[in-house]
Formats: structure tokens, sequence, C-alpha cells
């Protein structure tokens, strides 16, 4: 079933932060989305995750850097069972075995705190808390730039082979063109609170038609990042 | 464990043995002769000089000051407090007989400091910077500037004077403990609110909160796993210099209110040279301090693992 919101916007203060957005996702849809910073790409990702959710639908978030997501006094154990009961689902071991071998994250020590993990694991481990409702979407907002690249391109590349047998639909925001450009196949492209360009990734990188789009593309930074 | 176990042994000897010299040294140096006010406070009288040469070599004054203090200290590495030198009297009974006034009077304050800050703690943190969060902020402002024996006094005045619903003075019967105790709550209670105030506010404040929301995480559940532990730790940490406070309070408002306690035990005791009784009652202040340090630096590991982390 695709997605749609319609109507989206943000005011503060009477500044305007997202000028009113209508978004459409298809099942399985890898979208970037793209801008400079303080474009308003994270607002429009709080903002289509708030309105899906009213909907009803199951929309999973992932922020920044693990310390954004969980609680340095609890342990492991304690987070994925508070995703679970925040879900309204019971506990279930063979679940969570699975999302972890496909996410590569070693079944390390749950009694442990998130300081008792490397970074690059705590970030899978909230990837893997994410997919735990089987989400119609999942929206990563710069999911790996907290990470070393290699750990960051390891990360991308099995959450890329564990979407891929399923349903659920991504939006990868970020302002890394070159991370955008290897991962989705379609970037909605933002500048200054206003949706401005969205069209296939090849279409914006080879063809830019707004100057944002433009800007970005012609950043070659992007044909050389690792991941 | 051990090395921690040492370390606590080792950190409550040099606590002991420091602040019992300092209290030798102050009373030994203290104007006036010792023996003379040993002697005046044990006959009541102004006493002629042989009488106080005889106190002197009695209470072992003619020693010299290290002779005194080891004759004191030894006896007391044996668990043996000695005896009054006004009185001859073990400092031991005594010394309980006044502890079992002062200790309920200070478990009181703190129970009711606390459970007096709690709830205005957490209503003035519900909706900060709102005029109830203000007026709680300027209620506990106001606590803290005012110095226990005028509030004293103050709820005498209201409540023993005016109203005439509770006793002020003595300790004869349960009803003459609230007064005391509500004297030193509330100021307790003055310090805690502002801490547990400002430690829910902070831990509200931390950046893996909205991840948390978006998760779906009940607000509730929020408030009650993520939030709550993160407000207790600075309120751990005040809790234990809080009772330090509360030990110094004890002994004026006992004195304003009349009661048998330590600090009645410690003024006239003081003021008659009663070395040994003194000295009881700071190395049983002493240990106190010890075990409540002690047994904050467990709570704290037990809340926040991460400290247990750095340690080893």
């Amino acid at each position: 079933m695709t997605l749609s919101v319609s109507g989206l916007n943000v005011e503060r203060k009477g500044r305007v932060i997202l000028a009113p957005t209508s978004l459409s996702i298809a099942p399985r849809a890898r979208i970037g989305l793209v801008g400079a910073s303080g474009s308003g790409k994270s607002t429009l990702g709080h903002a289509l995750i708030d309105a899906l959710r009213a909907q009803g639908v199951v929309v999973a978030h992932v922020p920044q850097s693990p310390d954004e997501a969980l609680d340095p006094l609890r342990t492991m154990a304690f987070h994925w069972r508070e995703a679970e009961k925040a879900l309204c689902m019971g506990h279930n071991p063979a679940r969570r075995k699975a999302l972890f071998s496909a996410l590569g994250i070693a079944y390390g020590n749950l009694t442990k705190r998130p300081w008792g993990w490397s970074r690059g694991m705590q970030q899978r481990f909230v990837i893997a808390m994410a997919l735990i409702g089987a989400p119609a979407l999942i929206v990563l907002d710069e999911p790996t730039s907290a990470l070393d690249p290699v750990v960051a391109a390891d990360t991308m590349d099995l959450l890329d082979n564990f979407l891929t047998g399923q349903d659920t639909a991504m939006v990868l925001v970020t302002h890394d063109l070159g991370l955008a450009s290897r991962r989705v196949e379609r970037l909605w492209v933002m500048s200054e609170g206003y949706l401005v360009e969205e069209a296939t990734t090849e279409d914006i990188l080879t063809r830019p038609t707004t100057e944002a789009a433009a800007k970005l593309a012609a950043h070659k930074s992007w044909l050389t990042v690792p991941c | 464990m051990i090395q921690t176990m040492l370390s606590l042994v080792l950190r409550a000897v040099v606590v002991l043995v420091g602040s019992a010299l300092v209290t030798f040294v102050l009373l030994w140096n203290a104007p006036g002769d010792p023996a003379m006010a040993i002697a005046m406070a044990r006959f009541n009288a102004v006493v002629p000089a042989e009488v106080v040469d005889q106190v002197r070599a009695e209470a072992g004054l003619d020693a010299g000051f290290w002779p005194a203090f080891k004759a004191w200290i030894g006896p007391l590495l044996v668990g043996d407090f000695g005896r009054s030198s006004v009185t001859g009297r073990e400092v031991w009974p005594d010394l309980v007989t006044a502890v079992g006034y002062t200790y309920p009077l200070a478990f009181l304050a703190l129970f009711w400091g606390l459970a007096i800050a709690l709830p205005l703690a957490i209503l003035a943190a519900s909706r900060p910077g709102s005029v109830l969060d203000r007026v709680c902020v300027a209620m506990a402002s106001t606590g803290a500037a005012m110095p226990a024996f005028w509030l004293g006094l103050l709820l005498i005045l209201l409540f023993a004077v005016k109203l005439a619903w509770l006793p002020a003075m003595g300790a004869r019967t349960a009803s003459h403990i609230v007064l005391p105790a509500l004297t030193l709550a509330l100021g307790v209670a003055a310090s805690l609110t502002r801490i547990i105030r400002s430690g829910i506010l902070e831990a509200r404040d931390q950046n893996f909160l909205p991840a948390l929301q978006r998760r779906g995480v009940a607000n509730s559940a929020i408030e009650r796993d993520h939030v709550a532990p993160h407000a207790a730790i600075p309120v751990v940490t005040v809790f234990g210099l809080e009772l330090a406070f509360l030990l110094e309070g004890l002994v004026m408002v006992e004195v304003i209110f009349g009661r048998p306690g330590l600090g009645g035990f410690l003024v006239n005791a003081i003021d008659a040279r009663d070395f040994p009784k003194v000295q009881a009652v700071v190395l049983l202040t002493a240990i106190v301090f010890v075990a409540i340090n002690f047994a904050v630096d467990i709570f704290y590991k037990l809340l926040d693992p991460r400290m247990e982390d750095r340690d080893a």
C-alpha cells in the first residue's frame, strides 16, 4: 500500500520551517531526503513520521547518533523490551535473534549498558530495534554520520540486504549525496523549508532542474566518499 | 571489592583520628583553665586552688597534651568512652540516652522534609516558569535563607503560644517532637525542593528522550524509567550533605526546644570542659558521617553504574 500524506507544514513563531508539502511513498521505495544544513530535512522527516502515525501506520525512526536513542543508565535488554512494549508486542527472543543476525550484531551482552558496546554496534542495535514492528516505513536521520566510514558502509549494506526481503520503505535523511547516490533510487531535495525537487537519483545528479539540486550535485566530493 | 573496603576503612580511620585530634587541640587551647572549669562544674561553686589542682591530676591534665590525649584515646580504641570528668559517671549510657532523643528527631525531620519537598518539586517542575513554579521556588529560597533558631521561635509563637495546639519545651510526650521536627524539616525541604526540581528539569532535557517518544514509549514510562533515575543522582549527592547540615541544625533546635538530646549534652559538656563527653559526641558524629558517606557512595553506584566502571 502506498503511503501518502498531504498538507504537512511547520511554523515556529511565525517563521516557516516547512512549507505545505504532500508526499507519497511506494512500498519498498528507497528515498533520499537531501539538502543543506538547516534546509528542513529533519523537520520534514519528523512531520512525516507524525502524520503517518496519526493514520495508524507503523513508522520507525533512527536518530543520528546512538547517544540520542539510548539511555546510558538502562541495559540493552531493557531498551529492547521497552521498544517491544511500545509496539504492544510480547517478548520474542527468536525475532530478536533474527534481527541481530540480519544486522550483524554479535549476540552480545544484553545486560550491559550502551557504553559497554561499541558505537557501531549501538547504532546497529538502534536500527534493529526500529525494525521490531516490521514498519511500513523507516526514517533514518543521518544514521551513519557518527560512525567511521568502514563501519558506516557495513551497517548500510546490512540494512540494505535486510530491507530487500521486506515491504518496508526507507527514507534516508542526509546531506551526503555520496551516501544517497549509492543507497536510494529517488531523491527529495529540500531548500529553505521547501521541497524543491523530486526525481530519480540519477536525474538529479546529472540533470538537476533547480538551483538547490544543482548546488548539491555540483559538489563532486560525493563521488569519493566511501559509503 | 576488598580494595574498596580497605580504602573505606582507611578513610574512616583518618577521619576519626583527625576529628578526635582537632577537637582535643581546640578544647585544650580554649581560653581559661580546663581544670578550673571542670571543678566549677563539679561543685557548682568557686573552688580553692588545691581542689583545682586535685581535679587537674584526676583528669590527667597535668601530664601535658600528648599523655592526656593518649590516656583518653587508648581506652577508646577498645570501645571504652571513659568517664565524665565532672560527674565521674560513665559517658556511654548518658550518650545513648541523648542519642535516643536526637536520632528519632533527625529521621523524622528528614522524612518530613522529603515528604514536603518531593511533591512540591514535582509540582514546580511540571510547568517550569509558571506562577506555580515561581511560588515553589520563592518558598524554597525563603525557607533556605531562614535560620533554624528564628523559624523555631516563630513556630513556637504560632503553634504553642497563640494556638496552643502543641507543646513547645521538653520531650515528655510524643507530641513534643512535632515542633522541633517541623523546624528542621522545613529547612531540609527548602534545599531539597530546589535540588529535586532542577534534577527533574535536567533529566527531562536529555537528548535521547525525543527518540524514545518517537519510538512510541508512553510518557509515564519515560518519566518513571528514564527521567526519575537520572533526576535521583544529584538528589542522592545532596541528601548526604543535607544530613550533615541537619546534624548542625539539631544542636541549635534541641537547645531552643529544651530537648535533652545530643545538643544539650554537647553544649553542657563544652561549658564544663568535660573532654570525654565532648569527644564522645564528636566521635559519634564523625562515625555517622563516614557511614552516611559510605551509604551515599554505594547508592550512587547502584543508581549510576558508569561510576563503577570508572573506578575499575
